[in-house]
């Protein structure tokens, strides 16, 4: 897997340097240093074959990530607050309620990754709740990240759909998804039955961890 | 198209032609020649745009004519092989084949036969390939919202298909063999005194159906059997009064062996659906004077499919609908004197659905429409016609309708005339949206329920626990208005000269109050729980351009084009107001511009098709036509929910069809056809066209003395 550390945000000296020259003193802005990592390909339960109904057959693994730490968690410590997110085929888990004892929780923001640069006041946090099918970021097509198309049998990410996340240790990270797919490419609708099969169930996304414990990015 | 070569001049002299098709006896009412539109003269006859005889150069609205002639020298054998070929026609698939008319799906246009109402939709769409064309004598296709005369479904326009048992031959019979096993095979009898016509005509169609699809060992069109009867009698009482009759029996059986193969899993279900469609009408035709007359006109059709379906590893699968519909209605045309001209209509109309897809397939689901219309048509002179029509429709499900249309006809000229119309159509709430019951264990158990009861069966889930959240959408359900649609029609006709036509037509619909599925809420689950709520403004707007050219006594050349636009309003403005995105290459999402909407699904901006027409006086014939539809969204791949250039298209493609036969003067006549000439297959998307295609018939037309 490769990780791509990409700095969206002008240099941190010349953040430091136009809020030094700002006149404003009533308003002295904190600088947001925050920087938006990509992670490539991260494998979520990826397909062993196909099934006697038809299905895709996998092992059922979940892949546990920290944003904190920008890297996957062995599921030896699912148990643990050392991972924020979690992912299992279109199913994405955060470390709260019955996925972890952690103080996570997400919601789904409607609007571009950029544009989210504060969360606002009054959101609320849901937290899983495998009982009753109810998780935080909610399953199925058309809800929360995605669209599964029955005819082409391809996962599209909806576009303008950011989930914010409240990692394990109760700070804020907002996450898009980009990719469904291996090599960060959604098939054609026209691609092989194998590759529709076989190359699916990997994430590409990017995201912004706030470690300052602010709602700000 | 336009084959019309019986009006083309020279052509319409020389009789031996005619022999083939159609011998011209006249002997009631006025049995004539039917010409297609651009070629047609003032002596073609329609009826369905005014619902009074009309010479067609008289007409206010558009009307397409195909006639018989030019269907049976396509090699057309259904419904639907011959409305591909028209102007501003599209085919749709899914439920069956039906057709998009100016952009309108298929649920917009009412499908008549001898001016009454087929039943027995599916999603809103009424499978075209059930009418067999063999015994028609024309077809009138009238565009622009009809509701003013004909009420729910005539939004998008009116598409009557006619039989006439005055004209024709006392005995036909037609017998056709093509790819996959396809055998068409035709009677037609036809018995006519002075006073007494009959028409008799028994079609049978099998197919083995063909596979187009990959990775499957099924067939995209299934083994089919469908066979046809049909019985018209008239009947002179008197010289003032005349009784028609009319039955059509069909019966469809489709078997489908599914076997879908997957890296070597293979799936096995099994498939079997039976359908069976009953039409009975009896009309009573009485002329007190030469001002005034009327009918009295009833009917009752039945349509009733059952579905079943085995598959090996899943639970079996059962579907029924049965669709009954009765109507009783009275027609008078008054002639207030020679400029005015009234025409008053009453009528109800006794409808029930019983369906397994309700809450009991047992209990009928029931509505009774009380109607009254009326059209009063001014022609202050030869050269100007103005018509206004209305109608109103009660229904005791949903709210009343009512539907205006004005329309006018000036000719400028002999060579120039412009007709304009404006109109309002309606479509009624069908059964399904409001009685719907329906939740698929298959698929994530989302349930769908219509909007007659979804608030009672929603508090009932609700009392018993099971309701996880309810949206603001389900404080908002009420009972269903019908769809309505304002559309515009702008016609000028341009007679170049005996050889040349030109016909062009500004169009322009407006709908609102479009039902659409909506989330009202949640189960316990998350399991989408949907019902229907007027919600969506629409709009197809667009030109069409039909040409037709004479070249010499044998060759002709046709065509007509298409450009449509189409679009959700709701979404334009959403993307106006920057809140609808898209994704980049890199999976971005960025803010959606407006040029990068596409319009309404499925919908192709241009249609273009042409036709090159032989045909010798030796009673030969030769046609090439040549179909091209551009490309058209099908899938929403970005999930915004509006169709823009990220998401999923069909490709345009190009269909080359051609025929050729010969009638000989002992009435045989041979024909040979290839359709698909270029083997253009897309199985995802348009799977009524299979590849190349090749048939071949005979049909032998018993003569008779023609010296009445």
């Amino acid at each position: 897997m490769k990780m791509n550390l990409r700095k969206i945000a002008m240099g941190l000296g010349l953040c430091i340097a136009l809020v030094a020259c700002s006149k404003e003193e009533e308003t002295i802005v904190v600088p947001v240093t925050v920087s938006t990592l990509t992670v490539n390909d991260l494998a979520a339960d990826t397909v062993t074959g196909l099934g006697t109904d038809g299905r895709p057959q996998s092992a059922g693994t979940t892949t546990y990530y920290s944003l904190v730490d920008n890297k996957v968690i062995s599921s030896t410590d699912a148990a643990t607050t050392k991972w924020d997110i979690a992912f299992s085929s279109t199913k994405i888990l955060v470390n709260s309620g019955t996925s972890g004892p952690g103080l996570g929780g997400a919601f789904v923001f409607k609007g571009l990754f950029d544009d989210l640069k504060t969360i606002p006041a009054d959101s609320s946090f849901a937290i899983d709740n495998s009982t009753a099918a109810s998780y935080a970021i909610p399953l199925g097509s058309g809800r929360a990240w995605y669209t599964y198309d029955g005819l082409t049998t391809l996962v599209s990410p909806i576009a303008g759909r950011i989930l914010v996340i409240k990692t394990a240790n109760g700070k804020y990270a907002k996450i898009e998804i980009l990719n469904y797919y291996k090599g960060g490419v959604t098939l054609a609708s026209t691609a092989s039955v194998n590759d529709k099969l076989f190359k699916q169930r990997y994430y590409t996304f990017r995201y912004a961890y706030q470690p300052n414990g602010s709602k700000v990015f | 198209m336009y084959s019309k070569f019986e009006l083309c001049g020279s052509m319409s002299k020389k009789p031996l032609l005619f022999l083939f098709f159609i011998i011209p006896q006249c002997l009631w009412g006025q049995a004539k020649f039917v010409k297609d539109t651009l070629f047609a003269n003032s002596d073609s006859v329609v009826v369905t745009a005014t619902r009074t005889e009309r010479k067609l150069n008289n007409l206010t609205v558009p009307v397409t004519i195909i006639n018989a002639k030019t269907i049976q020298q396509n090699g057309s054998l259904r419904l639907t092989d011959i409305l591909k070929e028209q102007t501003g026609i599209n085919l749709t698939s899914g439920f069956g084949a039906g057709i998009q008319l100016q952009g309108l799906n298929p649920d917009y246009t009412i499908i008549l036969i001898n001016g009454e109402p087929l039943v027995g939709r599916t999603a809103g769409v009424l499978d075209l390939n059930r009418i067999a064309l063999g015994n028609i004598k024309k077809i009138e296709i009238v565009k622009g919202p009809s509701s003013s005369l004909y009420g729910s479904e005539a939004m998008a326009g009116v598409i009557n298909i006619i039989t006439d048992a005055s004209m024709g031959a006392p005995l036909t019979m037609g017998l056709r063999y093509g790819t996959y096993n396809t055998v068409d095979a035709n009677l037609e009898t036809k018995l006519q005194t002075s006073n007494f016509q009959y028409q008799g005509f028994i079609n049978s169609y099998n197919t083995d159906g063909y596979s187009i699809r990959p990775n499957s060992n099924s067939r995209v069109t299934t083994p089919i059997d469908r066979s046809s009867t049909t019985q018209q009698i008239k009947w002179d009482l008197s010289s003032k009064t005349n009784f028609v009759l009319n039955t059509r029996f069909t019966n469809e059986q489709i078997q489908n062996e599914i076997a879908v193969a997957n890296n070597g899993i293979t799936i096995y279900s099994i498939g079997k659906e039976n359908i069976k469609d009953v039409n009975a009408s009896a009309t009573l035709n009485h002329r007190f004077s030469k001002a005034l007359k009327t009918s009295l006109r009833t009917y009752t059709t039945t349509y009733d499919a059952v579905q079943n379906l085995l598959t090996i590893n899943g639970l079996p699968y059962r579907d029924v609908l049965n669709h009954n519909f009765k109507r009783v209605e009275n027609q008078t045309d008054w002639n207030l004197n020679k400029n005015i001209q009234a025409v008053f209509g009453l009528g109800g109309v006794w409808e029930g659905v019983k369906s397994s897809r309700y809450d009991s397939e047992k209990i009928r689901k029931q509505n009774d429409i009380q109607y009254a219309f009326t059209q009063w048509e001014w022609k202050p002179s030869e050269q100007f016609t103005l018509i206004g029509g209305l109608r109103f429709d009660q229904n005791k499900q949903f709210a009343s309708a009512y539907s205006p249309k004005i329309s006018m006809l000036y000719k400028l000229n002999p060579q120039h005339q412009f007709r304009f119309s404006v109109g309002q159509g309606f479509k009624a709430p069908d059964f399904r949206q409001l009685f719907l019951d329906f939740t698929n264990a298959a698929a994530g158990s989302y349930s769908v329920f219509g909007s007659a009861q979804a608030q009672q069966v929603i508090a009932k889930l609700e009392a018993l626990g099971q309701i996880g959240n309810l949206f603001p959408n389900y404080y908002l359900l009420k009972a269903l208005k019908p769809e309505y649609s304002n559309g515009i029609h702008f016609t000028w006709d341009w007679k170049i000269n005996t050889r040349s036509a030109l016909s062009l037509q500004l169009f322009r619909n407006d709908i609102k109050n479009l039902i659409e599925t909506q989330q009202v809420g949640t189960y316990i689950s998350g399991a989408q729980i949907y019902s229907y709520l007027n919600i969506g403004r629409a709009f197809t707007t667009g030109f069409e351009l039909e040409g037709q050219h004479t070249i010499n006594s044998n060759w002709s050349l046709s065509g007509g084009y298409q450009y449509l636009r189409t679009g959700d309003k709701d979404q334009i403005a959403d993307i106006k107001s920057g809140t609808v995105y898209t994704k980049n290459s890199q999976g971005y999402s960025r803010i959606m511009k407006l040029n990068e909407y596409v319009g309404l699904p499925n919908t192709s901006k241009h249609k273009l098709q042409v036709k090159v027409n032989y045909n010798s006086p030796k009673g030969y014939y030769l046609n090439v036509r040549a179909i091209y539809r551009s490309k058209w969204a099908v899938n929403n791949n970005n999930g915004n929910e509006v169709f823009d250039n990220g998401d999923a298209f069909a490709s345009g493609y190009v269909a080359i069809n051609s025929a050729a036969g010969k009638s000989f003067k002992n009435g045989v006549s041979l024909q040979a056809g290839i359709d698909n000439i270029s083997n253009y297959i897309d199985a995802a998307n348009l799977p009524n066209l299979p590849g190349r295609t090749f048939y071949t018939s005979i049909k032998y037309q018993l003569q008779k003395n023609n010296n009445k």
